[in-house]
Order: structure tokens, then sequence, then C-alpha cells
């Protein structure tokens, strides 16, 4: 299962670098919010709950932002393999079934973190400070592919119960920008409305945001990120699991 | 190779695909589907491949239970479906390669694979570019390449040849039989192309609301129909040929005699064995025969007397996308392009001077069938207009069909000429009225009975005529 997940997710690969600038453009609207954002909230540093400046709090909102932007697209390719006959090929042959699953999610969970690196680099380059050690950058990376398994995970299970594109989009759409919005990615608890903040504690957002945020940012040490991101960690297995039985069960 | 015992499968949906469908294949041989859309050929296939469940029934392929180990099933098949499963973003040799990996081969056994493959396909000059730049026959090899990467003894084609141009088409059949000539492979293709099953194939299976209605070798199947049809036509035209005629009643070997357009038709048993006889007997009556043409029955008309219609070879623009239809693609493979193509074809061979006029109208036929009714437009398309329809009883032979009515008569007023003639007062009398005088070119249209009038000259009568 293992070598047919290397396989495929090298496949994945090489399709992906047949079209760098695919890579490049969902970069762009991370970037703009970061840099939008930034600038539009500029003396947020007054409100109660946050220390330092915006863009330090916020970073790790936009890491996750691209995170959940990235992945949770993966399911319409999927959606087009089925329909390009090239999923069919994968069943008729022996492969292992779960390894489908698996390297498309890894493959999407790891474009994100390269997208990351390129937005942390940015980040760094307009003047947040940043904890720059490796153990935290590996942390925080990790915490945010979790992420990415997580939301790919969803958006194939969605795919393949869906079966079409138009509402697998607007899923995603109905997904996204609520997580993003009801989680502490762009402001602090302390700033919420008391349902957002109820709402808040559920969406596995805010961990993901919140364990980034202990390492990347803050001091708050290996305790909280350990906490955030073993949440982050079940939901995304829960996902997985999920996806991959969505997909056992395509055989009609 | 394979053997199927009552299959049966429903959709969630309900729909009833495959009903208690029995078939066997056997070792070496090409066993053809074929059968409409819609039939459950490609269920069947997916069945057979483990790519779908099924109610109930037993399924053996290759000497195991798809049920019980699918994975001794998919290891010695092979299976080129109906979309072409290779990723265009990837280049012919990855392709293969990445087929070979989920196969678990290993990376020697792999390239020397692809060395094999490429040369016998065809396909070394083009094996590292991407797929996308490669032609739909290519594609099609490759498709077909990777299905065969793991050396597998049974391969299923589905609708091999779909969307692909006729020399592309035939290429492909010399690929697929030598793959079984030489390679010894079993191959269960299906195919709508009643010419395809023909040729290609050991054996055809009709199948028909998912059910198989006979398997036989096409030419058993073709001779278990009614027999040939000899059609004769004489220079002379007098009562010798009445008596031959009358003769030809009595022949306990002729099934049926039938007059048609000058043209005699006998229904023989063995075409090939009868003419001479007819030949003889003719000359004996001192009848001197003009034409004489031996028309054999073709799988349409196996199709028909198994399932109750005749056979629907339309659905081949399924194959193509919609916009490629009207775009025109290549411009030889959009279907008002084929229209126009087959009708020129249909021109020359025919040498029609008639119908050379009346394009305008063809045209118009085919846009109003074109929106409304697809099986009509298609019919239209296979059966000329100036050829007899499908239900005419007499014809024997799809190919050997002949003309039903007549053309109008010279001083005889016939419906276009009549339409012809009030479409070209209605444009006088706006002339007239914009206070325009008639073109002197039109002048010659004015002739009654003018048949030979160029091809504008219809053009602009036939515009004028719409309201």
């Amino acid at each position: 299962m293992l070598a047919d997940t290397w396989h495929l997710f090298m496949k994945y690969t090489r399709i992906t670098m047949r079209m760098p600038m695919w890579t490049l453009f969902t970069l762009i609207q991370p970037l703009l919010w970061l840099l939008i954002f930034t600038q539009l909230f500029k003396n947020f540093v007054t409100i109660p709950g946050m220390e330092g400046s915006y863009v330090d709090f916020f970073l790790p909102g936009v890491l996750v932002m691209t995170a959940l932007f990235g992945s949770s697209w993966s399911g319409v390719s999927l959606l087009r393999e089925i329909n390009a006959g090239s999923v069919d090929k994968m069943l008729v042959s022996p492969v292992s079934r779960v390894a489908i699953v698996l390297s498309r999610v890894l493959h999407s969970a790891a474009q994100v973190v390269l997208q990351t690196i390129i937005i942390l680099i940015v980040a760094w380059a307009i003047g947040a400070t940043i904890n720059l050690d490796p153990i935290s950058l590996f942390l925080a990376m990790f915490s945010i592919f979790l992420l990415g398994v997580a939301l790919a995970a969803l958006s194939n299970g969605f795919a393949i119960i869906l079966q079409r594109e138009e509402p697998l989009v607007m899923i995603g759409n109905l997904m996204t920008l609520p997580l993003m919005f009801l989680s502490t990615a762009m402001v602090p608890k302390a700033f919420m409305p008391g349902w957002i903040e109820t709402v808040s504690i559920i969406n596995p957002i805010t961990y993901a945001v919140e364990s980034v945020r202990a390492v990347l940012i803050s001091t708050d040490g290996l305790g909280a990120y350990g906490f955030n991101t073993a949440i982050v960690f079940i939901f995304a297995a829960i996902a997985l699991t999920w996806a991959v039985s969505a997909f056992n069960g395509l055989r009609d | 190779m394979i053997q199927v015992k009552d299959l049966c499968k429903t959709f969630s949906s309900g729909t009833k695909a495959i009903d208690h469908l029995s078939l066997e294949v056997r070792e070496g041989e090409i066993l053809a589907l074929l059968g409409p859309n819609g039939a459950g050929k490609t269920t069947t296939i997916r069945v057979l491949s483990t790519l779908s469940g099924f109610d109930d029934g037993e399924v053996i392929v290759a000497g195991h239970n798809v049920d019980i180990a699918p994975d001794l099933v998919r290891r010695s098949i092979g299976l080129v479906a109906q979309q072409t499963g290779v990723d265009y973003f990837l280049s012919g040799r990855e392709n293969l390669l990445v087929q070979g990996q989920m196969y678990r081969m290993k990376k020697a056994e792999i390239e020397s694979r692809i060395e094999e493959l490429a040369k016998y396909f065809g396909l070394e000059h083009a094996l590292d570019n991407q797929v996308m730049t490669y032609s739909g026959g290519m594609r099609r090899k490759l498709d077909i390449a990777t299905a065969l990467i793991h050396k597998p003894k049974l391969l299923f084609l589905d609708e091999p040849t779909l969307g692909l141009d006729i020399k592309s088409r035939q290429n492909l059949w010399q690929y697929i039989r030598k793959l079984n000539r030489e390679e010894g492979l079993t191959i269960l293709l299906t195919t709508h192309y009643l010419e395809e099953a023909d040729k290609l194939s050991h054996r055809v299976a009709i199948i028909n609301q998912g059910k198989i209605q006979v398997v036989d070798a096409p030419d058993a199947l073709k001779n278990a129909i009614h027999g040939d049809a000899v059609i004769l036509n004489f220079v002379e035209q007098g009562p010798e040929v009445g008596e031959f005629t009358y003769a030809m009643h009595e022949d306990p070997d002729v099934k049926e005699v039938l007059w048609q357009n000058d043209k005699l038709y006998l229904y023989v048993d063995n075409g090939g064995q009868a003419v001479p006889k007819f030949v003889a007997l003719a000359a004996r009556q001192g009848l001197t025969i003009d034409t004489l043409s031996l028309a054999r029955p073709s799988l349409d008309d196996v199709f028909l007397k198994y399932t109750g219609t005749t056979f629907d070879d339309t659905k081949e623009d399924e194959g193509e996308e919609w916009w490629h239809q009207w775009a025109g693609k290549g411009g030889g493979s959009g279907k008002w392009a084929k229209n126009w193509q087959q009708w020129q074809d249909q021109l020359e061979e025919g040498g029609d001077t008639d119908a050379q006029q009346d394009w305008s109208k063809q045209w118009q036929k085919w846009q109003q069938n074109d929106g409304s009714d697809n099986s009509s437009a298609d019919a239209s398309q296979g059966n000329p207009w100036w050829q007899p329809s499908a239900d005419d009883s007499a014809s024997a032979d799809s190919d050997k069909k002949a003309w039903p009515g007549r053309w109008p008569q010279d001083g005889e007023e016939s419906d276009w000429t009549k339409r012809r003639d009030e479409g070209i007062a209605a444009a006088k009398q706006r002339f007239a009225e914009a206070g325009q005088e008639w073109p002197q070119e039109w002048q010659q249209s004015d002739k009654k009975d003018d048949h030979t009038s160029s091809e504008s000259d219809t053009n602009a009568t036939d515009h004028k005529n719409k309201p």
C-alpha cells in the first residue's frame, strides 16, 4: 500500500510540475488577503486580547487559509479523473484502493505546505516577527500539513458522494469561508460575539490556527501546540477514514 | 476464458441494466458485443472487469470468480474503457510507467515492456511527448498499450474506435487483429458499429435490453437470415420477361420474387449457386441480362431479426463533445461538415443532377431534424432522402436499395417546381413593391421545368420561399 501510495503521489507531483502556473495562482489569494487585511486592520493593535502587530496575529490565519483554499478543491480534480477514466484505470488494476485516496490527499497537503512556505517568506519580508528556529517552523508546517490532509480528504469524500462538479464547488464555498470567519484566524476570541466564540470552539480551523500561532508567533510553548495539533490530527484522521470508506463505496 | 451465468444488475435508479445475461467467451477468440447504446454493453464490461458489482448470477473471468478473487481477475485482464484513461499532462512513457507500477512490476521489467509496446504500436518517436500532443488514434494506441503493460491474457475493449476517423479506425483494427493472432490475446470488445463487429470478430453476440439475443459467427448469423437477393435487369422489356418472372415464381428455390424499379429481385438461400441457373434460364428464353448483382444480408438484417428494430447506427455523435459537433473541429469531424461530406460523396457516386440543385433544401431538412428529434435526423443521414426508407419491405439489403418513387416527368408539375414557382412569384412581387428591377441573371429561373438551373438560382429561390 505504501509503495502504491508513493507511486501515485509521484504521478500527481509530476502532473503538478507540468503546470507550475496553477500552483502560483493558488498563492495569489492568500497573499492578497495577507496584504489587504494587514493594511486594513493596522490599528487593531488596540483590540483587547492581542499583543504585537496585526501582521503577526494574522499570519497564522493566512497560512491556515492557504491550506483551506488549497486543499478544498482537491475533489474537483478527482471528479475530473473519474470522468476522464483515469480512476477506472487504477481500479481495474490490483492497486490498493486506500492508496488512491491517500496519494491524492497527501499530494494536496504537500502542495499546501510548499505554498505556505512561500507565504512565510513574503510575510517575513513585509516585517512579521516569526520564530525562525527550524523546530518551530517544522512544527507549524506539520500542523498545516495535517489540516491540508483533513480538508483534501473532506473534499474528495464530498466529490465521491456528490459525483458532480457544481454542487462540490458550492459546498467548497459554503465550507471554506464560514470556517475561516468563524475561527480565530482573523480576530482573537475576546473580540468575538458570544455565539461565534462558541462556534469557533467546535471549528477545527481554530485549533489549526492556534497551533501554528503557538509555535510561530507567540511563546505559548509546546503544550498549547500539542493540544491544538492533537485535535487537528483527530480531525484529519476522521476525514480520511470517511473519504476512504466513501471511495470504497464507489463501486456501483 | 469468461463464463457468465444469469447475470442480473439493476441500477439504484431502478433501471434494469443487465437481465439474466449468460455468455461464454472462448480462449483465443475475438467476441464482439454488438448493441445499441443503453443495451448494457458497458455495464457488462464493467462487471466483468471488477469495476461494477452485480445483483445476481455468477461471473468467472480468467478462471477466477470476480466476487471472490477480484485481485486475481485484475492481474489477468486489461481494460480499455470508453474514455481514454491516459493522463494528458504526462508523457506516454510516464503513463506506461505509472500503469506498470500499479501492477507492482519491477522497474527493469516495466522499462523493457515500455520499449516493447512502443515499438509494437509505433509510438517510439512520441514516447516522451506529453499525451496532450497526441492524435486521437495515438491516444487510443497508448491506452491499449497501458492496458497491456502487465501482459494480460484477456483484453476488454469498450468501443475501441469510437470517435476515430476511418483511417485510424482501420489502423486500430489491424492492431486488434494482430494482438489476437500473434499474441494469442482473447479479446472481448463492445461496439455499435456493425462493420466493426463484422470484420473484426470471430463471433458476435447481439445484446439488447441487457440480454444476449444470439451469439454466433457473423457469417453464420447472416446465413440464417432470409437468404441472398439476386438482382437482375434485362435489356428486353417484352413478354419474354414476364415469362421468365412466371418461371421464377414456380421455382422452389426462389423464396420471393419482386419487381422494383425495372429490376427483378429474386430471394434465394444461396445466391452464389443460384446465379448460374438464372443466367442459363434467361439465355434459354432469349433474354439478355443487362446488369446482375448479388446482395448478401448484412448484420443490420440480423439485428432486425433478433431485436425487432433496425440497428440505429446513429449514436456516433455521442463520442464527440457538443461543441466539436458545431465547431467542425479539424474541418472534417463536425456534424455539419459530415453531413456535407456525405452528401458530396453521394452526389459523386450517384451523379444525380437534381439532387445537386437542392443543397439548400437538404440543409433545411437537416436543420429541422437536428433540433427536435435526433434519431430521425440520423436516420436521414444514414438513409438519404433519395433512397428508400428502411421500412421499405421489398429491399433485401441496406446497401442495395432502389429508388421507391420517381422524379417528376417533363411537363408535370411537382411539389418542388410548384414551390419554386410560388417563391419566384413572391420574390418578383416584393421586387416590384420596392420599385426594383428583377435581376437579369435570375431571368432563366423563370422558365418552367428548368431542372438544370445553376445552384445559385436554386438558393436564391429557396431563400425567398422562407416565410
